[in-house]
């Protein structure tokens, strides 16, 4: 018999006790991977926003704690094409506003409204958007919008968003309390964008009483022979900027990935990620250390004849530490299975399919199952040394 | 291991020494000055009401407790410098207790196997087939696979003997073994252990209440308030 055999049969020995440790222990892993999870996969479809259509840096109003609210006059942009070495600028105005779900019902000022994602570029970028190789979208029905649209009340639905809603080209839908009507539906590699809705930058402007301004900006550079230099010195003719009233403007130019990482918005996902995780974790410990207890304490007989027939105190930590660690990897596996399993299903909900990527990174998996195995330490350090000091004499007599 | 302890006998196999032992609250001496030599293969019971001190005399010479005074010597070595005595217990020494204690999320043939992850075997495949020649020796092989919920009593008791000889002990301690058998079964496993202890040439020492048991013993230890009070040899005691 392996001493690993041993371990296995005392684990399942309690099978009621096991399985609900280990179902408890997969609640509390699944969320903390299922929230990584998302949050990983948000941080690398933003940074593929950027980085598959060739941006390297990516500029937003400097000196604000949230960065999407903050607004950039459009005039700026004139200045950066300026710049030397800079190929593409591509301006952009991101706002999460209010779309109806469905259309109005004979008699209602208003049907119910849901959150998404707009975002408005200028003709330009349409053009650029479908005619690149690789394409930046898919155009799967209608047309692109184009700058004879512009002041027509006319955008561009995702196709998941435009499947949630039931919509096609030619049908109109309720934004910001106006009607639009639909030119084409679009696919993006990104899923928010597939979920989001795109106007045209001046309509964007007039509807949100934003005339001239951008929320941000992004800037593809010509090919040199040190790109990190030439990114650097254009980073920093950026922020050197200044606007009509002479003063320097407050930007922030990052490369995509460090915008990423800064990105006051994506750290407040990744925290509020964490600060869940660190909860499920804290149950999971206390859940692991529970179980482990009580079974040292119901079978403090047990142990006592252990320790009498010789086996030293390090065996038994090792035994005792062993079968938590088993509880903990079970658990970390139903979990990961688990958050795979809720993610994927999520995907099918119109309430977050625009915002959800199904799959979980390997890596958030990863995390999962080091941190389970680090829970059922955790747990079991305290029970194994309680088990490990137990007298054989006094363990023996134990009722 | 010390080698002194795998060593010819020279002298007695164990021998205590001016055991004292006083519990934890001071109010209760368990042991008072004790003194006892037991020669290799010897077959000593030690007898006495509750509360003598027998059982915690036979925990002191079993290594599983340690005397406030006194020293236990094993084949002329003291214990007390000894540094480890679970390696000690778990190469020399087999218990066996009248409460049997197996393990009971494993089957019989596993639970002979748990006092050899410290012992001499190494290859798992030969831990088996010791586990399942000792099976054979107390006449459970038919039931190798089966947990302890599932045999009686005596069968249990059969199983525990059969793992106490794991590692080839030199001396066995049992502890009231027969206490929680009906008259068949005790008898059955009084006749293993004498048989098994004279086959291997084992060092037997045992705590009974049980006259019958003690009538078969080389010599019999009586204890009263923690001390010796008398040791005989029951044959000659039937001779006079």
């Amino acid at each position: 018999m392996h001493f690993a055999t041993l371990i296995f049969k005392n684990v399942f020995a309690r099978p009621s006790r096991s399985v609900l440790t280990i179902l408890g222990l997969g609640v509390a892993i699944g969320t903390m991977i299922a929230l990584l999870g998302i949050s990983q996969n948000f941080d690398t479809s933003i940074t593929e926003t950027f980085e598959k259509r060739g941006f390297d840096l990516v500029v937003v109003p400097g000196g604000m704690v949230d960065q999407l609210s903050g607004k950039i006059d459009e005039s700026i942009i004139e200045q950066v094409r300026q710049i030397p070495k800079v190929s593409w600028v591509e301006p952009a105005l991101l706002e999460v506003i209010d779309m109806e779900q469905r259309d109005r019902k004979p008699g209602e000022s208003t049907a119910p409204v849901m959150t998404v994602l707009m975002q408005a570029w200028p003709p330009a970028n349409f053009d650029r958007a479908v005619s690149q190789t690789p394409k930046d979208l898919d155009l799967t029905d209608g047309r692109v919008l184009n700058a004879d649209d512009t002041g027509r009340g006319r955008l561009m639905l995702g196709s998941t968003l435009a499947a949630n809603l039931g919509k096609k080209p030619g049908d109109k839908v309720i934004l910001l309390g106006k009607p639009f009507e639909i030119v084409g539906l679009f696919k993006s590699f990104n899923v928010f964008e597939t979920g989001s809705v795109l106007m045209l930058l001046s309509d964007a402007q007039a509807d949100l009483d934003s005339k001239g301004k951008i929320t941000g900006f992004s800037v593809s550079l010509q090919k040199g022979s040190d790109p990190e230099m030439e990114v650097e010195a254009v980073r920093q003719a950026i922020l050197e900027l200044k606007g009509k009233d002479g003063r320097q403007v407050r930007l922030s130019a990052e490369p995509p990935r460090k915008y990423i990482e800064n990105a006051s918005h994506l750290k407040l996902t990744r925290a509020m990620a964490w600060m869940v995780s660190s909860i499920a974790i804290v149950i999971g410990v206390i859940s692991m250390l529970n179980t482990m207890i009580m079974s040292v304490m119901e079978r403090t007989r047990e142990i006592g004849i252990l320790r009498a027939i010789g086996w030293p105190k390090r065996r038994i930590i090792a035994m005792v530490l062993g079968e938590a660690s088993i509880l903990g990897l079970l658990g970390a596996l139903v979990g990961a299975l688990g958050a795979i399993a809720v993610t994927y299903l999520l995907t099918f909900s119109p309430r977050v399919n625009g915002f959800i990527e199904a799959g979980i990174p390997l890596s958030a998996i990863g995390l999962g199952l080091a941190i389970s195995f680090f829970i059922g330490l955790a747990g079991g350090v305290y029970p194994a040394i309680a088990a490990a000091r137990l007298l054989p004499t006094e363990a023996i007599r134990h009722e | 291991m010390n080698d002194s302890l795998r060593g010819p006998a020279q002298g007695p196999l164990l021998e205590a020494r001016g055991i004292c032992k006083t519990y934890p609250d001071g109010q209760v001496r368990a042991l008072d000055k004790v003194d006892l030599a037991i020669a290799q293969g010897e077959f000593v019971a030690i007898t006495g009401p509750s509360g003598c001190g027998k059982s915690t005399f036979l925990n002191i010479l079993g290594a599983l407790d340690r005397p406030d005074q006194g020293e236990l010597f094993f084949r002329g070595t003291s214990l007390a410098q000894h540094p480890s005595l679970d390696a000690f217990r778990a190469r020399q020494i087999g218990f066996v207790f009248q409460s049997f204690f197996l393990l009971p999320a494993l089957t019989a043939l596993e639970n002979i196997q748990v006092p050899m992850f410290e012992g001499p075997i190494g290859p798992i495949k030969d831990r088996a087939k010791k586990a399942a020649q000792l099976l054979d020796l107390v006449g459970m092989t038919h039931r190798a696979r089966h947990r302890p919920s599932r045999l009686s009593v005596g069968e249990r008791q059969r199983v525990a003997l059969a793992r106490s000889l794991a590692n080839d002990p030199v001396l066995l301690l049992a502890d009231e073994p027969t206490g929680n058998l009906d008259s068949a079964n005790a008898n059955h496993v009084l006749d293993l252990l004498i048989r098994i202890r004279e086959e291997r040439g084992l060092t037997l020492l045992m705590v009974t209440h049980s006259p019958e048991v003690s009538q078969r013993a080389d010599r019999v230890v009586r204890m009263l308030d923690g001390h010796v009070v008398s040791q005989e040899s029951p044959a000659i005691s039937k001779k006079n």
